[in-house]
């Protein structure tokens, strides 16, 4: 029997600065063991720990897509003493790696729908993971239309930037990145997440919505979409916790009697409806 | 069949099955008294009411190394601590702790990712139960449709007698055990007779009772309630509550490092301290006593129902005994209304 406690050791292969502060960065690993690689199947939506013996484990998104092979990526910001320490990381240093950990984006759920990516500042993560899942060659033909808004505060902090753009370009779906504020060299959209989704108002038709991002657009967010008639069944999100086992035998991560490291991290508005606001 | 064994060769007894494992019983320490791992026979004491901390570090240590490293200029080296799962024994464990066993076992065994430390424990232990004699006015495990003479869940039974300690197997494991102990006298008709009357006796021990019906429904209905910061008041969120509950499980994960060796650590955390859900960002979803309190409430009578569809909590009252500002789980589960 595998020890669900005992990390994989992994490589930190690439470190990608993501935005101007420094305090976000992308950690490329690659996985020390062939097996360990090859047993990772994750798919979008899930998570992982990432452990550095003497600090911790640290519960973060895989923002990678499984049909990246090779590797798998996590965006991590900068909080606590396992990120900060993660931060100080350079390329080629070892660390562990457990998962992969929690459910996912219900890509069968998605499949022939429509779908609407919102995602907000660094909590864009899981969803960058899905986009890239639908827009992979062989993987495309299962979705229906792809609509992406994502927003940051300013230009320096929205991540994947040479990403943005090449979904910008793509003809196979429709993308609107905006920022708060912009600066001198910002030829982009301004306003609010909220505002663009109203600008945009995407249709609800045979359509589902996935949103991430920090509370406060979440709470704007959402009655635009019900506005545009988005069921709370097909209104998607994924909630953060403080985790340790990542597998439900902790017993910290719960929202009512629902695990969000098991249970979750991806629950619909119409599932949290039914458990108690804690979170 | 019934073995027994005079009260005065106890020590015995516990010499021989120190012989088949390790063996963990009751030992007096300071006022009260602890499951202990034995090592001198002499040690073990039968006269006691219940532990003042529950059997379940017999099983669920209250820290224990899952990873050993060593951090140097070369980089960190690192290696899984060896799980220890040899055989035990446990003696003394009255009828209402021996369900704690099976109520951890839908979560640590028998549900998603296996745990695997409680998993190869508790295949290899052998659970000698020790039925009441008497009640404590705190004790409440009848709410559970347990009585203080149940055989449910052990695999020997043992009682006391006037001069002697009466035992019946229930199990192939527990009659094994029994047939090693070759100072054990075999149980005359006398003795069938009288251990039938001590368990009986046992059966009829009324303890404090609770309405269990939809109470998963009920609290979950008042979970806004205001109720919550009335029962709390008191609270001191010691968490003294948690740490002798024989049900709660909720653990840590934790690095302990010195001058570069050090090992990564399941250890015992409590739901009533308020950095158990501080999240890095400063955010909590749990920052009043009043939300701790009802989280543990909830957590053994509401969602301990809904995901393994049985109530985690054995009714020992262990948590009243020890709780330093007298709050009563009963009490406050009867008043959750």
């Amino acid at each position: 029997m595998e020890n669900p406690y005992i990390p994989m050791p992994v490589t930190v292969d690439k470190i990608f600065i993501e935005v101007d502060t420094k305090e976000i960065k992308t950690f490329r690993l690659a996985f020390v063991n062939k097996t360990d690689e090859e047993r990772f199947n994750y798919r979008p939506g899930q998570f992982a720990e990432l452990s550095i013996y003497g600090k911790g484990e640290s519960p973060i998104g895989i923002a990678s897509s499984p049909t990246d092979k090779g590797y798998v990526e996590f965006t991590v910001q900068k909080a606590g003493i396992v990120t900060s320490e993660l931060h100080d990381l350079e390329e080629g240093a070892q660390i562990g790696l457990r998962g992969p950990l929690g459910n996912s984006w219900p890509l069968e759920f998605l499949e022939g729908k429509n779908i609407v990516i919102v995602g907000g500042g660094f909590a864009f993560t899981t969803l960058r993971s899905l986009a890239n899942f639908m827009l992979n060659d062989e993987q495309r033909s299962r979705f229906g239309k792809i609509v992406m808004i994502y927003g940051a505060r300013t230009p320096g902090l929205l991540c994947y930037k040479p990403e943005l753009k090449a979904w910008e370009d793509r003809s196979d779906m429709e993308t609107f990145v905006t920022v708060d504020k912009g600066d001198n060299n910002w030829k982009g959209r301004e306003g609010f997440v909220p505002t663009v989704c109203k600008q945009v108002a995407p249709s609800s038709e045979n359509a589902v919505a996935v949103i991430c991002g920090p509370p406060v657009m979440i709470r704007f967010t959402l009655p635009v979409f019900f506005e545009l008639g988005f069921s709370k069944e097909n209104i998607l999100t994924s909630l953060e916790m403080k985790m340790k086992c990542g597998f439900g035998k902790c017993g910290r991560c719960n929202v009512g009697h629902k695990y969000v490291c098991k249970d979750g991290p991806v629950f619909s508005l119409a599932e949290l409806e039914n458990l108690s606001r804690e979170y | 069949m019934i073995t027994k064994i005079g009260r005065e060769k106890l020590q015995e007894f516990v010499a021989g099955l120190m012989k088949s494992g390790r063996l963990f019983a009751p030992v007096k320490e300071g006022k009260g008294t602890n499951f202990k791992l034995i090592t001198d026979p002499q040690s073990v004491t039968l006269d006691f009411y219940n532990t003042i901390q529950s059997p379940k570090a017999v099983l669920f240590p209250q820290s224990e190394d899952l990873v050993n490293y060593n951090i140097s200029h070369d980089g960190i080296a690192s290696e899984p601590a060896p799980i220890d799962d040899g055989s035990r024994i446990i003696l003394g464990v009255r009828p209402c702790d021996v369900q704690s066993f099976e109520i951890m076992d839908r979560l640590f065994n028998g549900s998603g990712i296996v745990d695997p430390y409680w998993s190869a424990r508790r295949s290899n232990l052998t659970i000698i139960a020790y039925a009441f004699d008497r009640a404590d006015p705190v004790d409440f495990y009848n709410a559970f449709g347990i009585t203080g003479s149940d055989e449910q869940g052990s695999d020997i039974l043992m009682v006391r007698d006037t001069n002697s300690f009466l035992f019946k197997a229930f199990t192939d494991k527990g009659t094994k055990l029994l047939e090693t102990m070759p100072f054990l006298e075999k149980g005359t008709a006398d003795d069938e007779k009288r251990m039938t009357e001590i368990v009986d006796k046992g059966r009829d021990i009324a303890t404090r009772t609770l309405d269990t019906a939809e109470i998963h429904k009920r609290l979950a209905g008042i979970f806004d309630s205001p109720y919550w910061e009335e029962a709390a008041a008191a609270c001191l969120n010691c968490g003294v509550c948690t740490y002798v509950c024989p049900t709660c499980h909720c653990f840590d994960i934790q690095d302990e490092t010195l001058f570069g060796e050090g090992s990564r650590r399941k250890i015992w955390d409590s739901c009533m301290f308020s950095d158990f859900t501080l999240h890095a960002s400063g955010h909590n979803p749990r920052t009043k006593k009043s939300q701790r309190l009802r989280q543990r409430i909830n957590h053994k009578f509401s969602y301990y129902v809904e995901n393994f569809g049985i109530i985690s909590c054995v009714g020992c009252g262990r948590c009243t005994r020890s709780c330093p500002v007298n709050i009563d789980i009963l009490t406050v589960v009867e008043e959750a209304r």
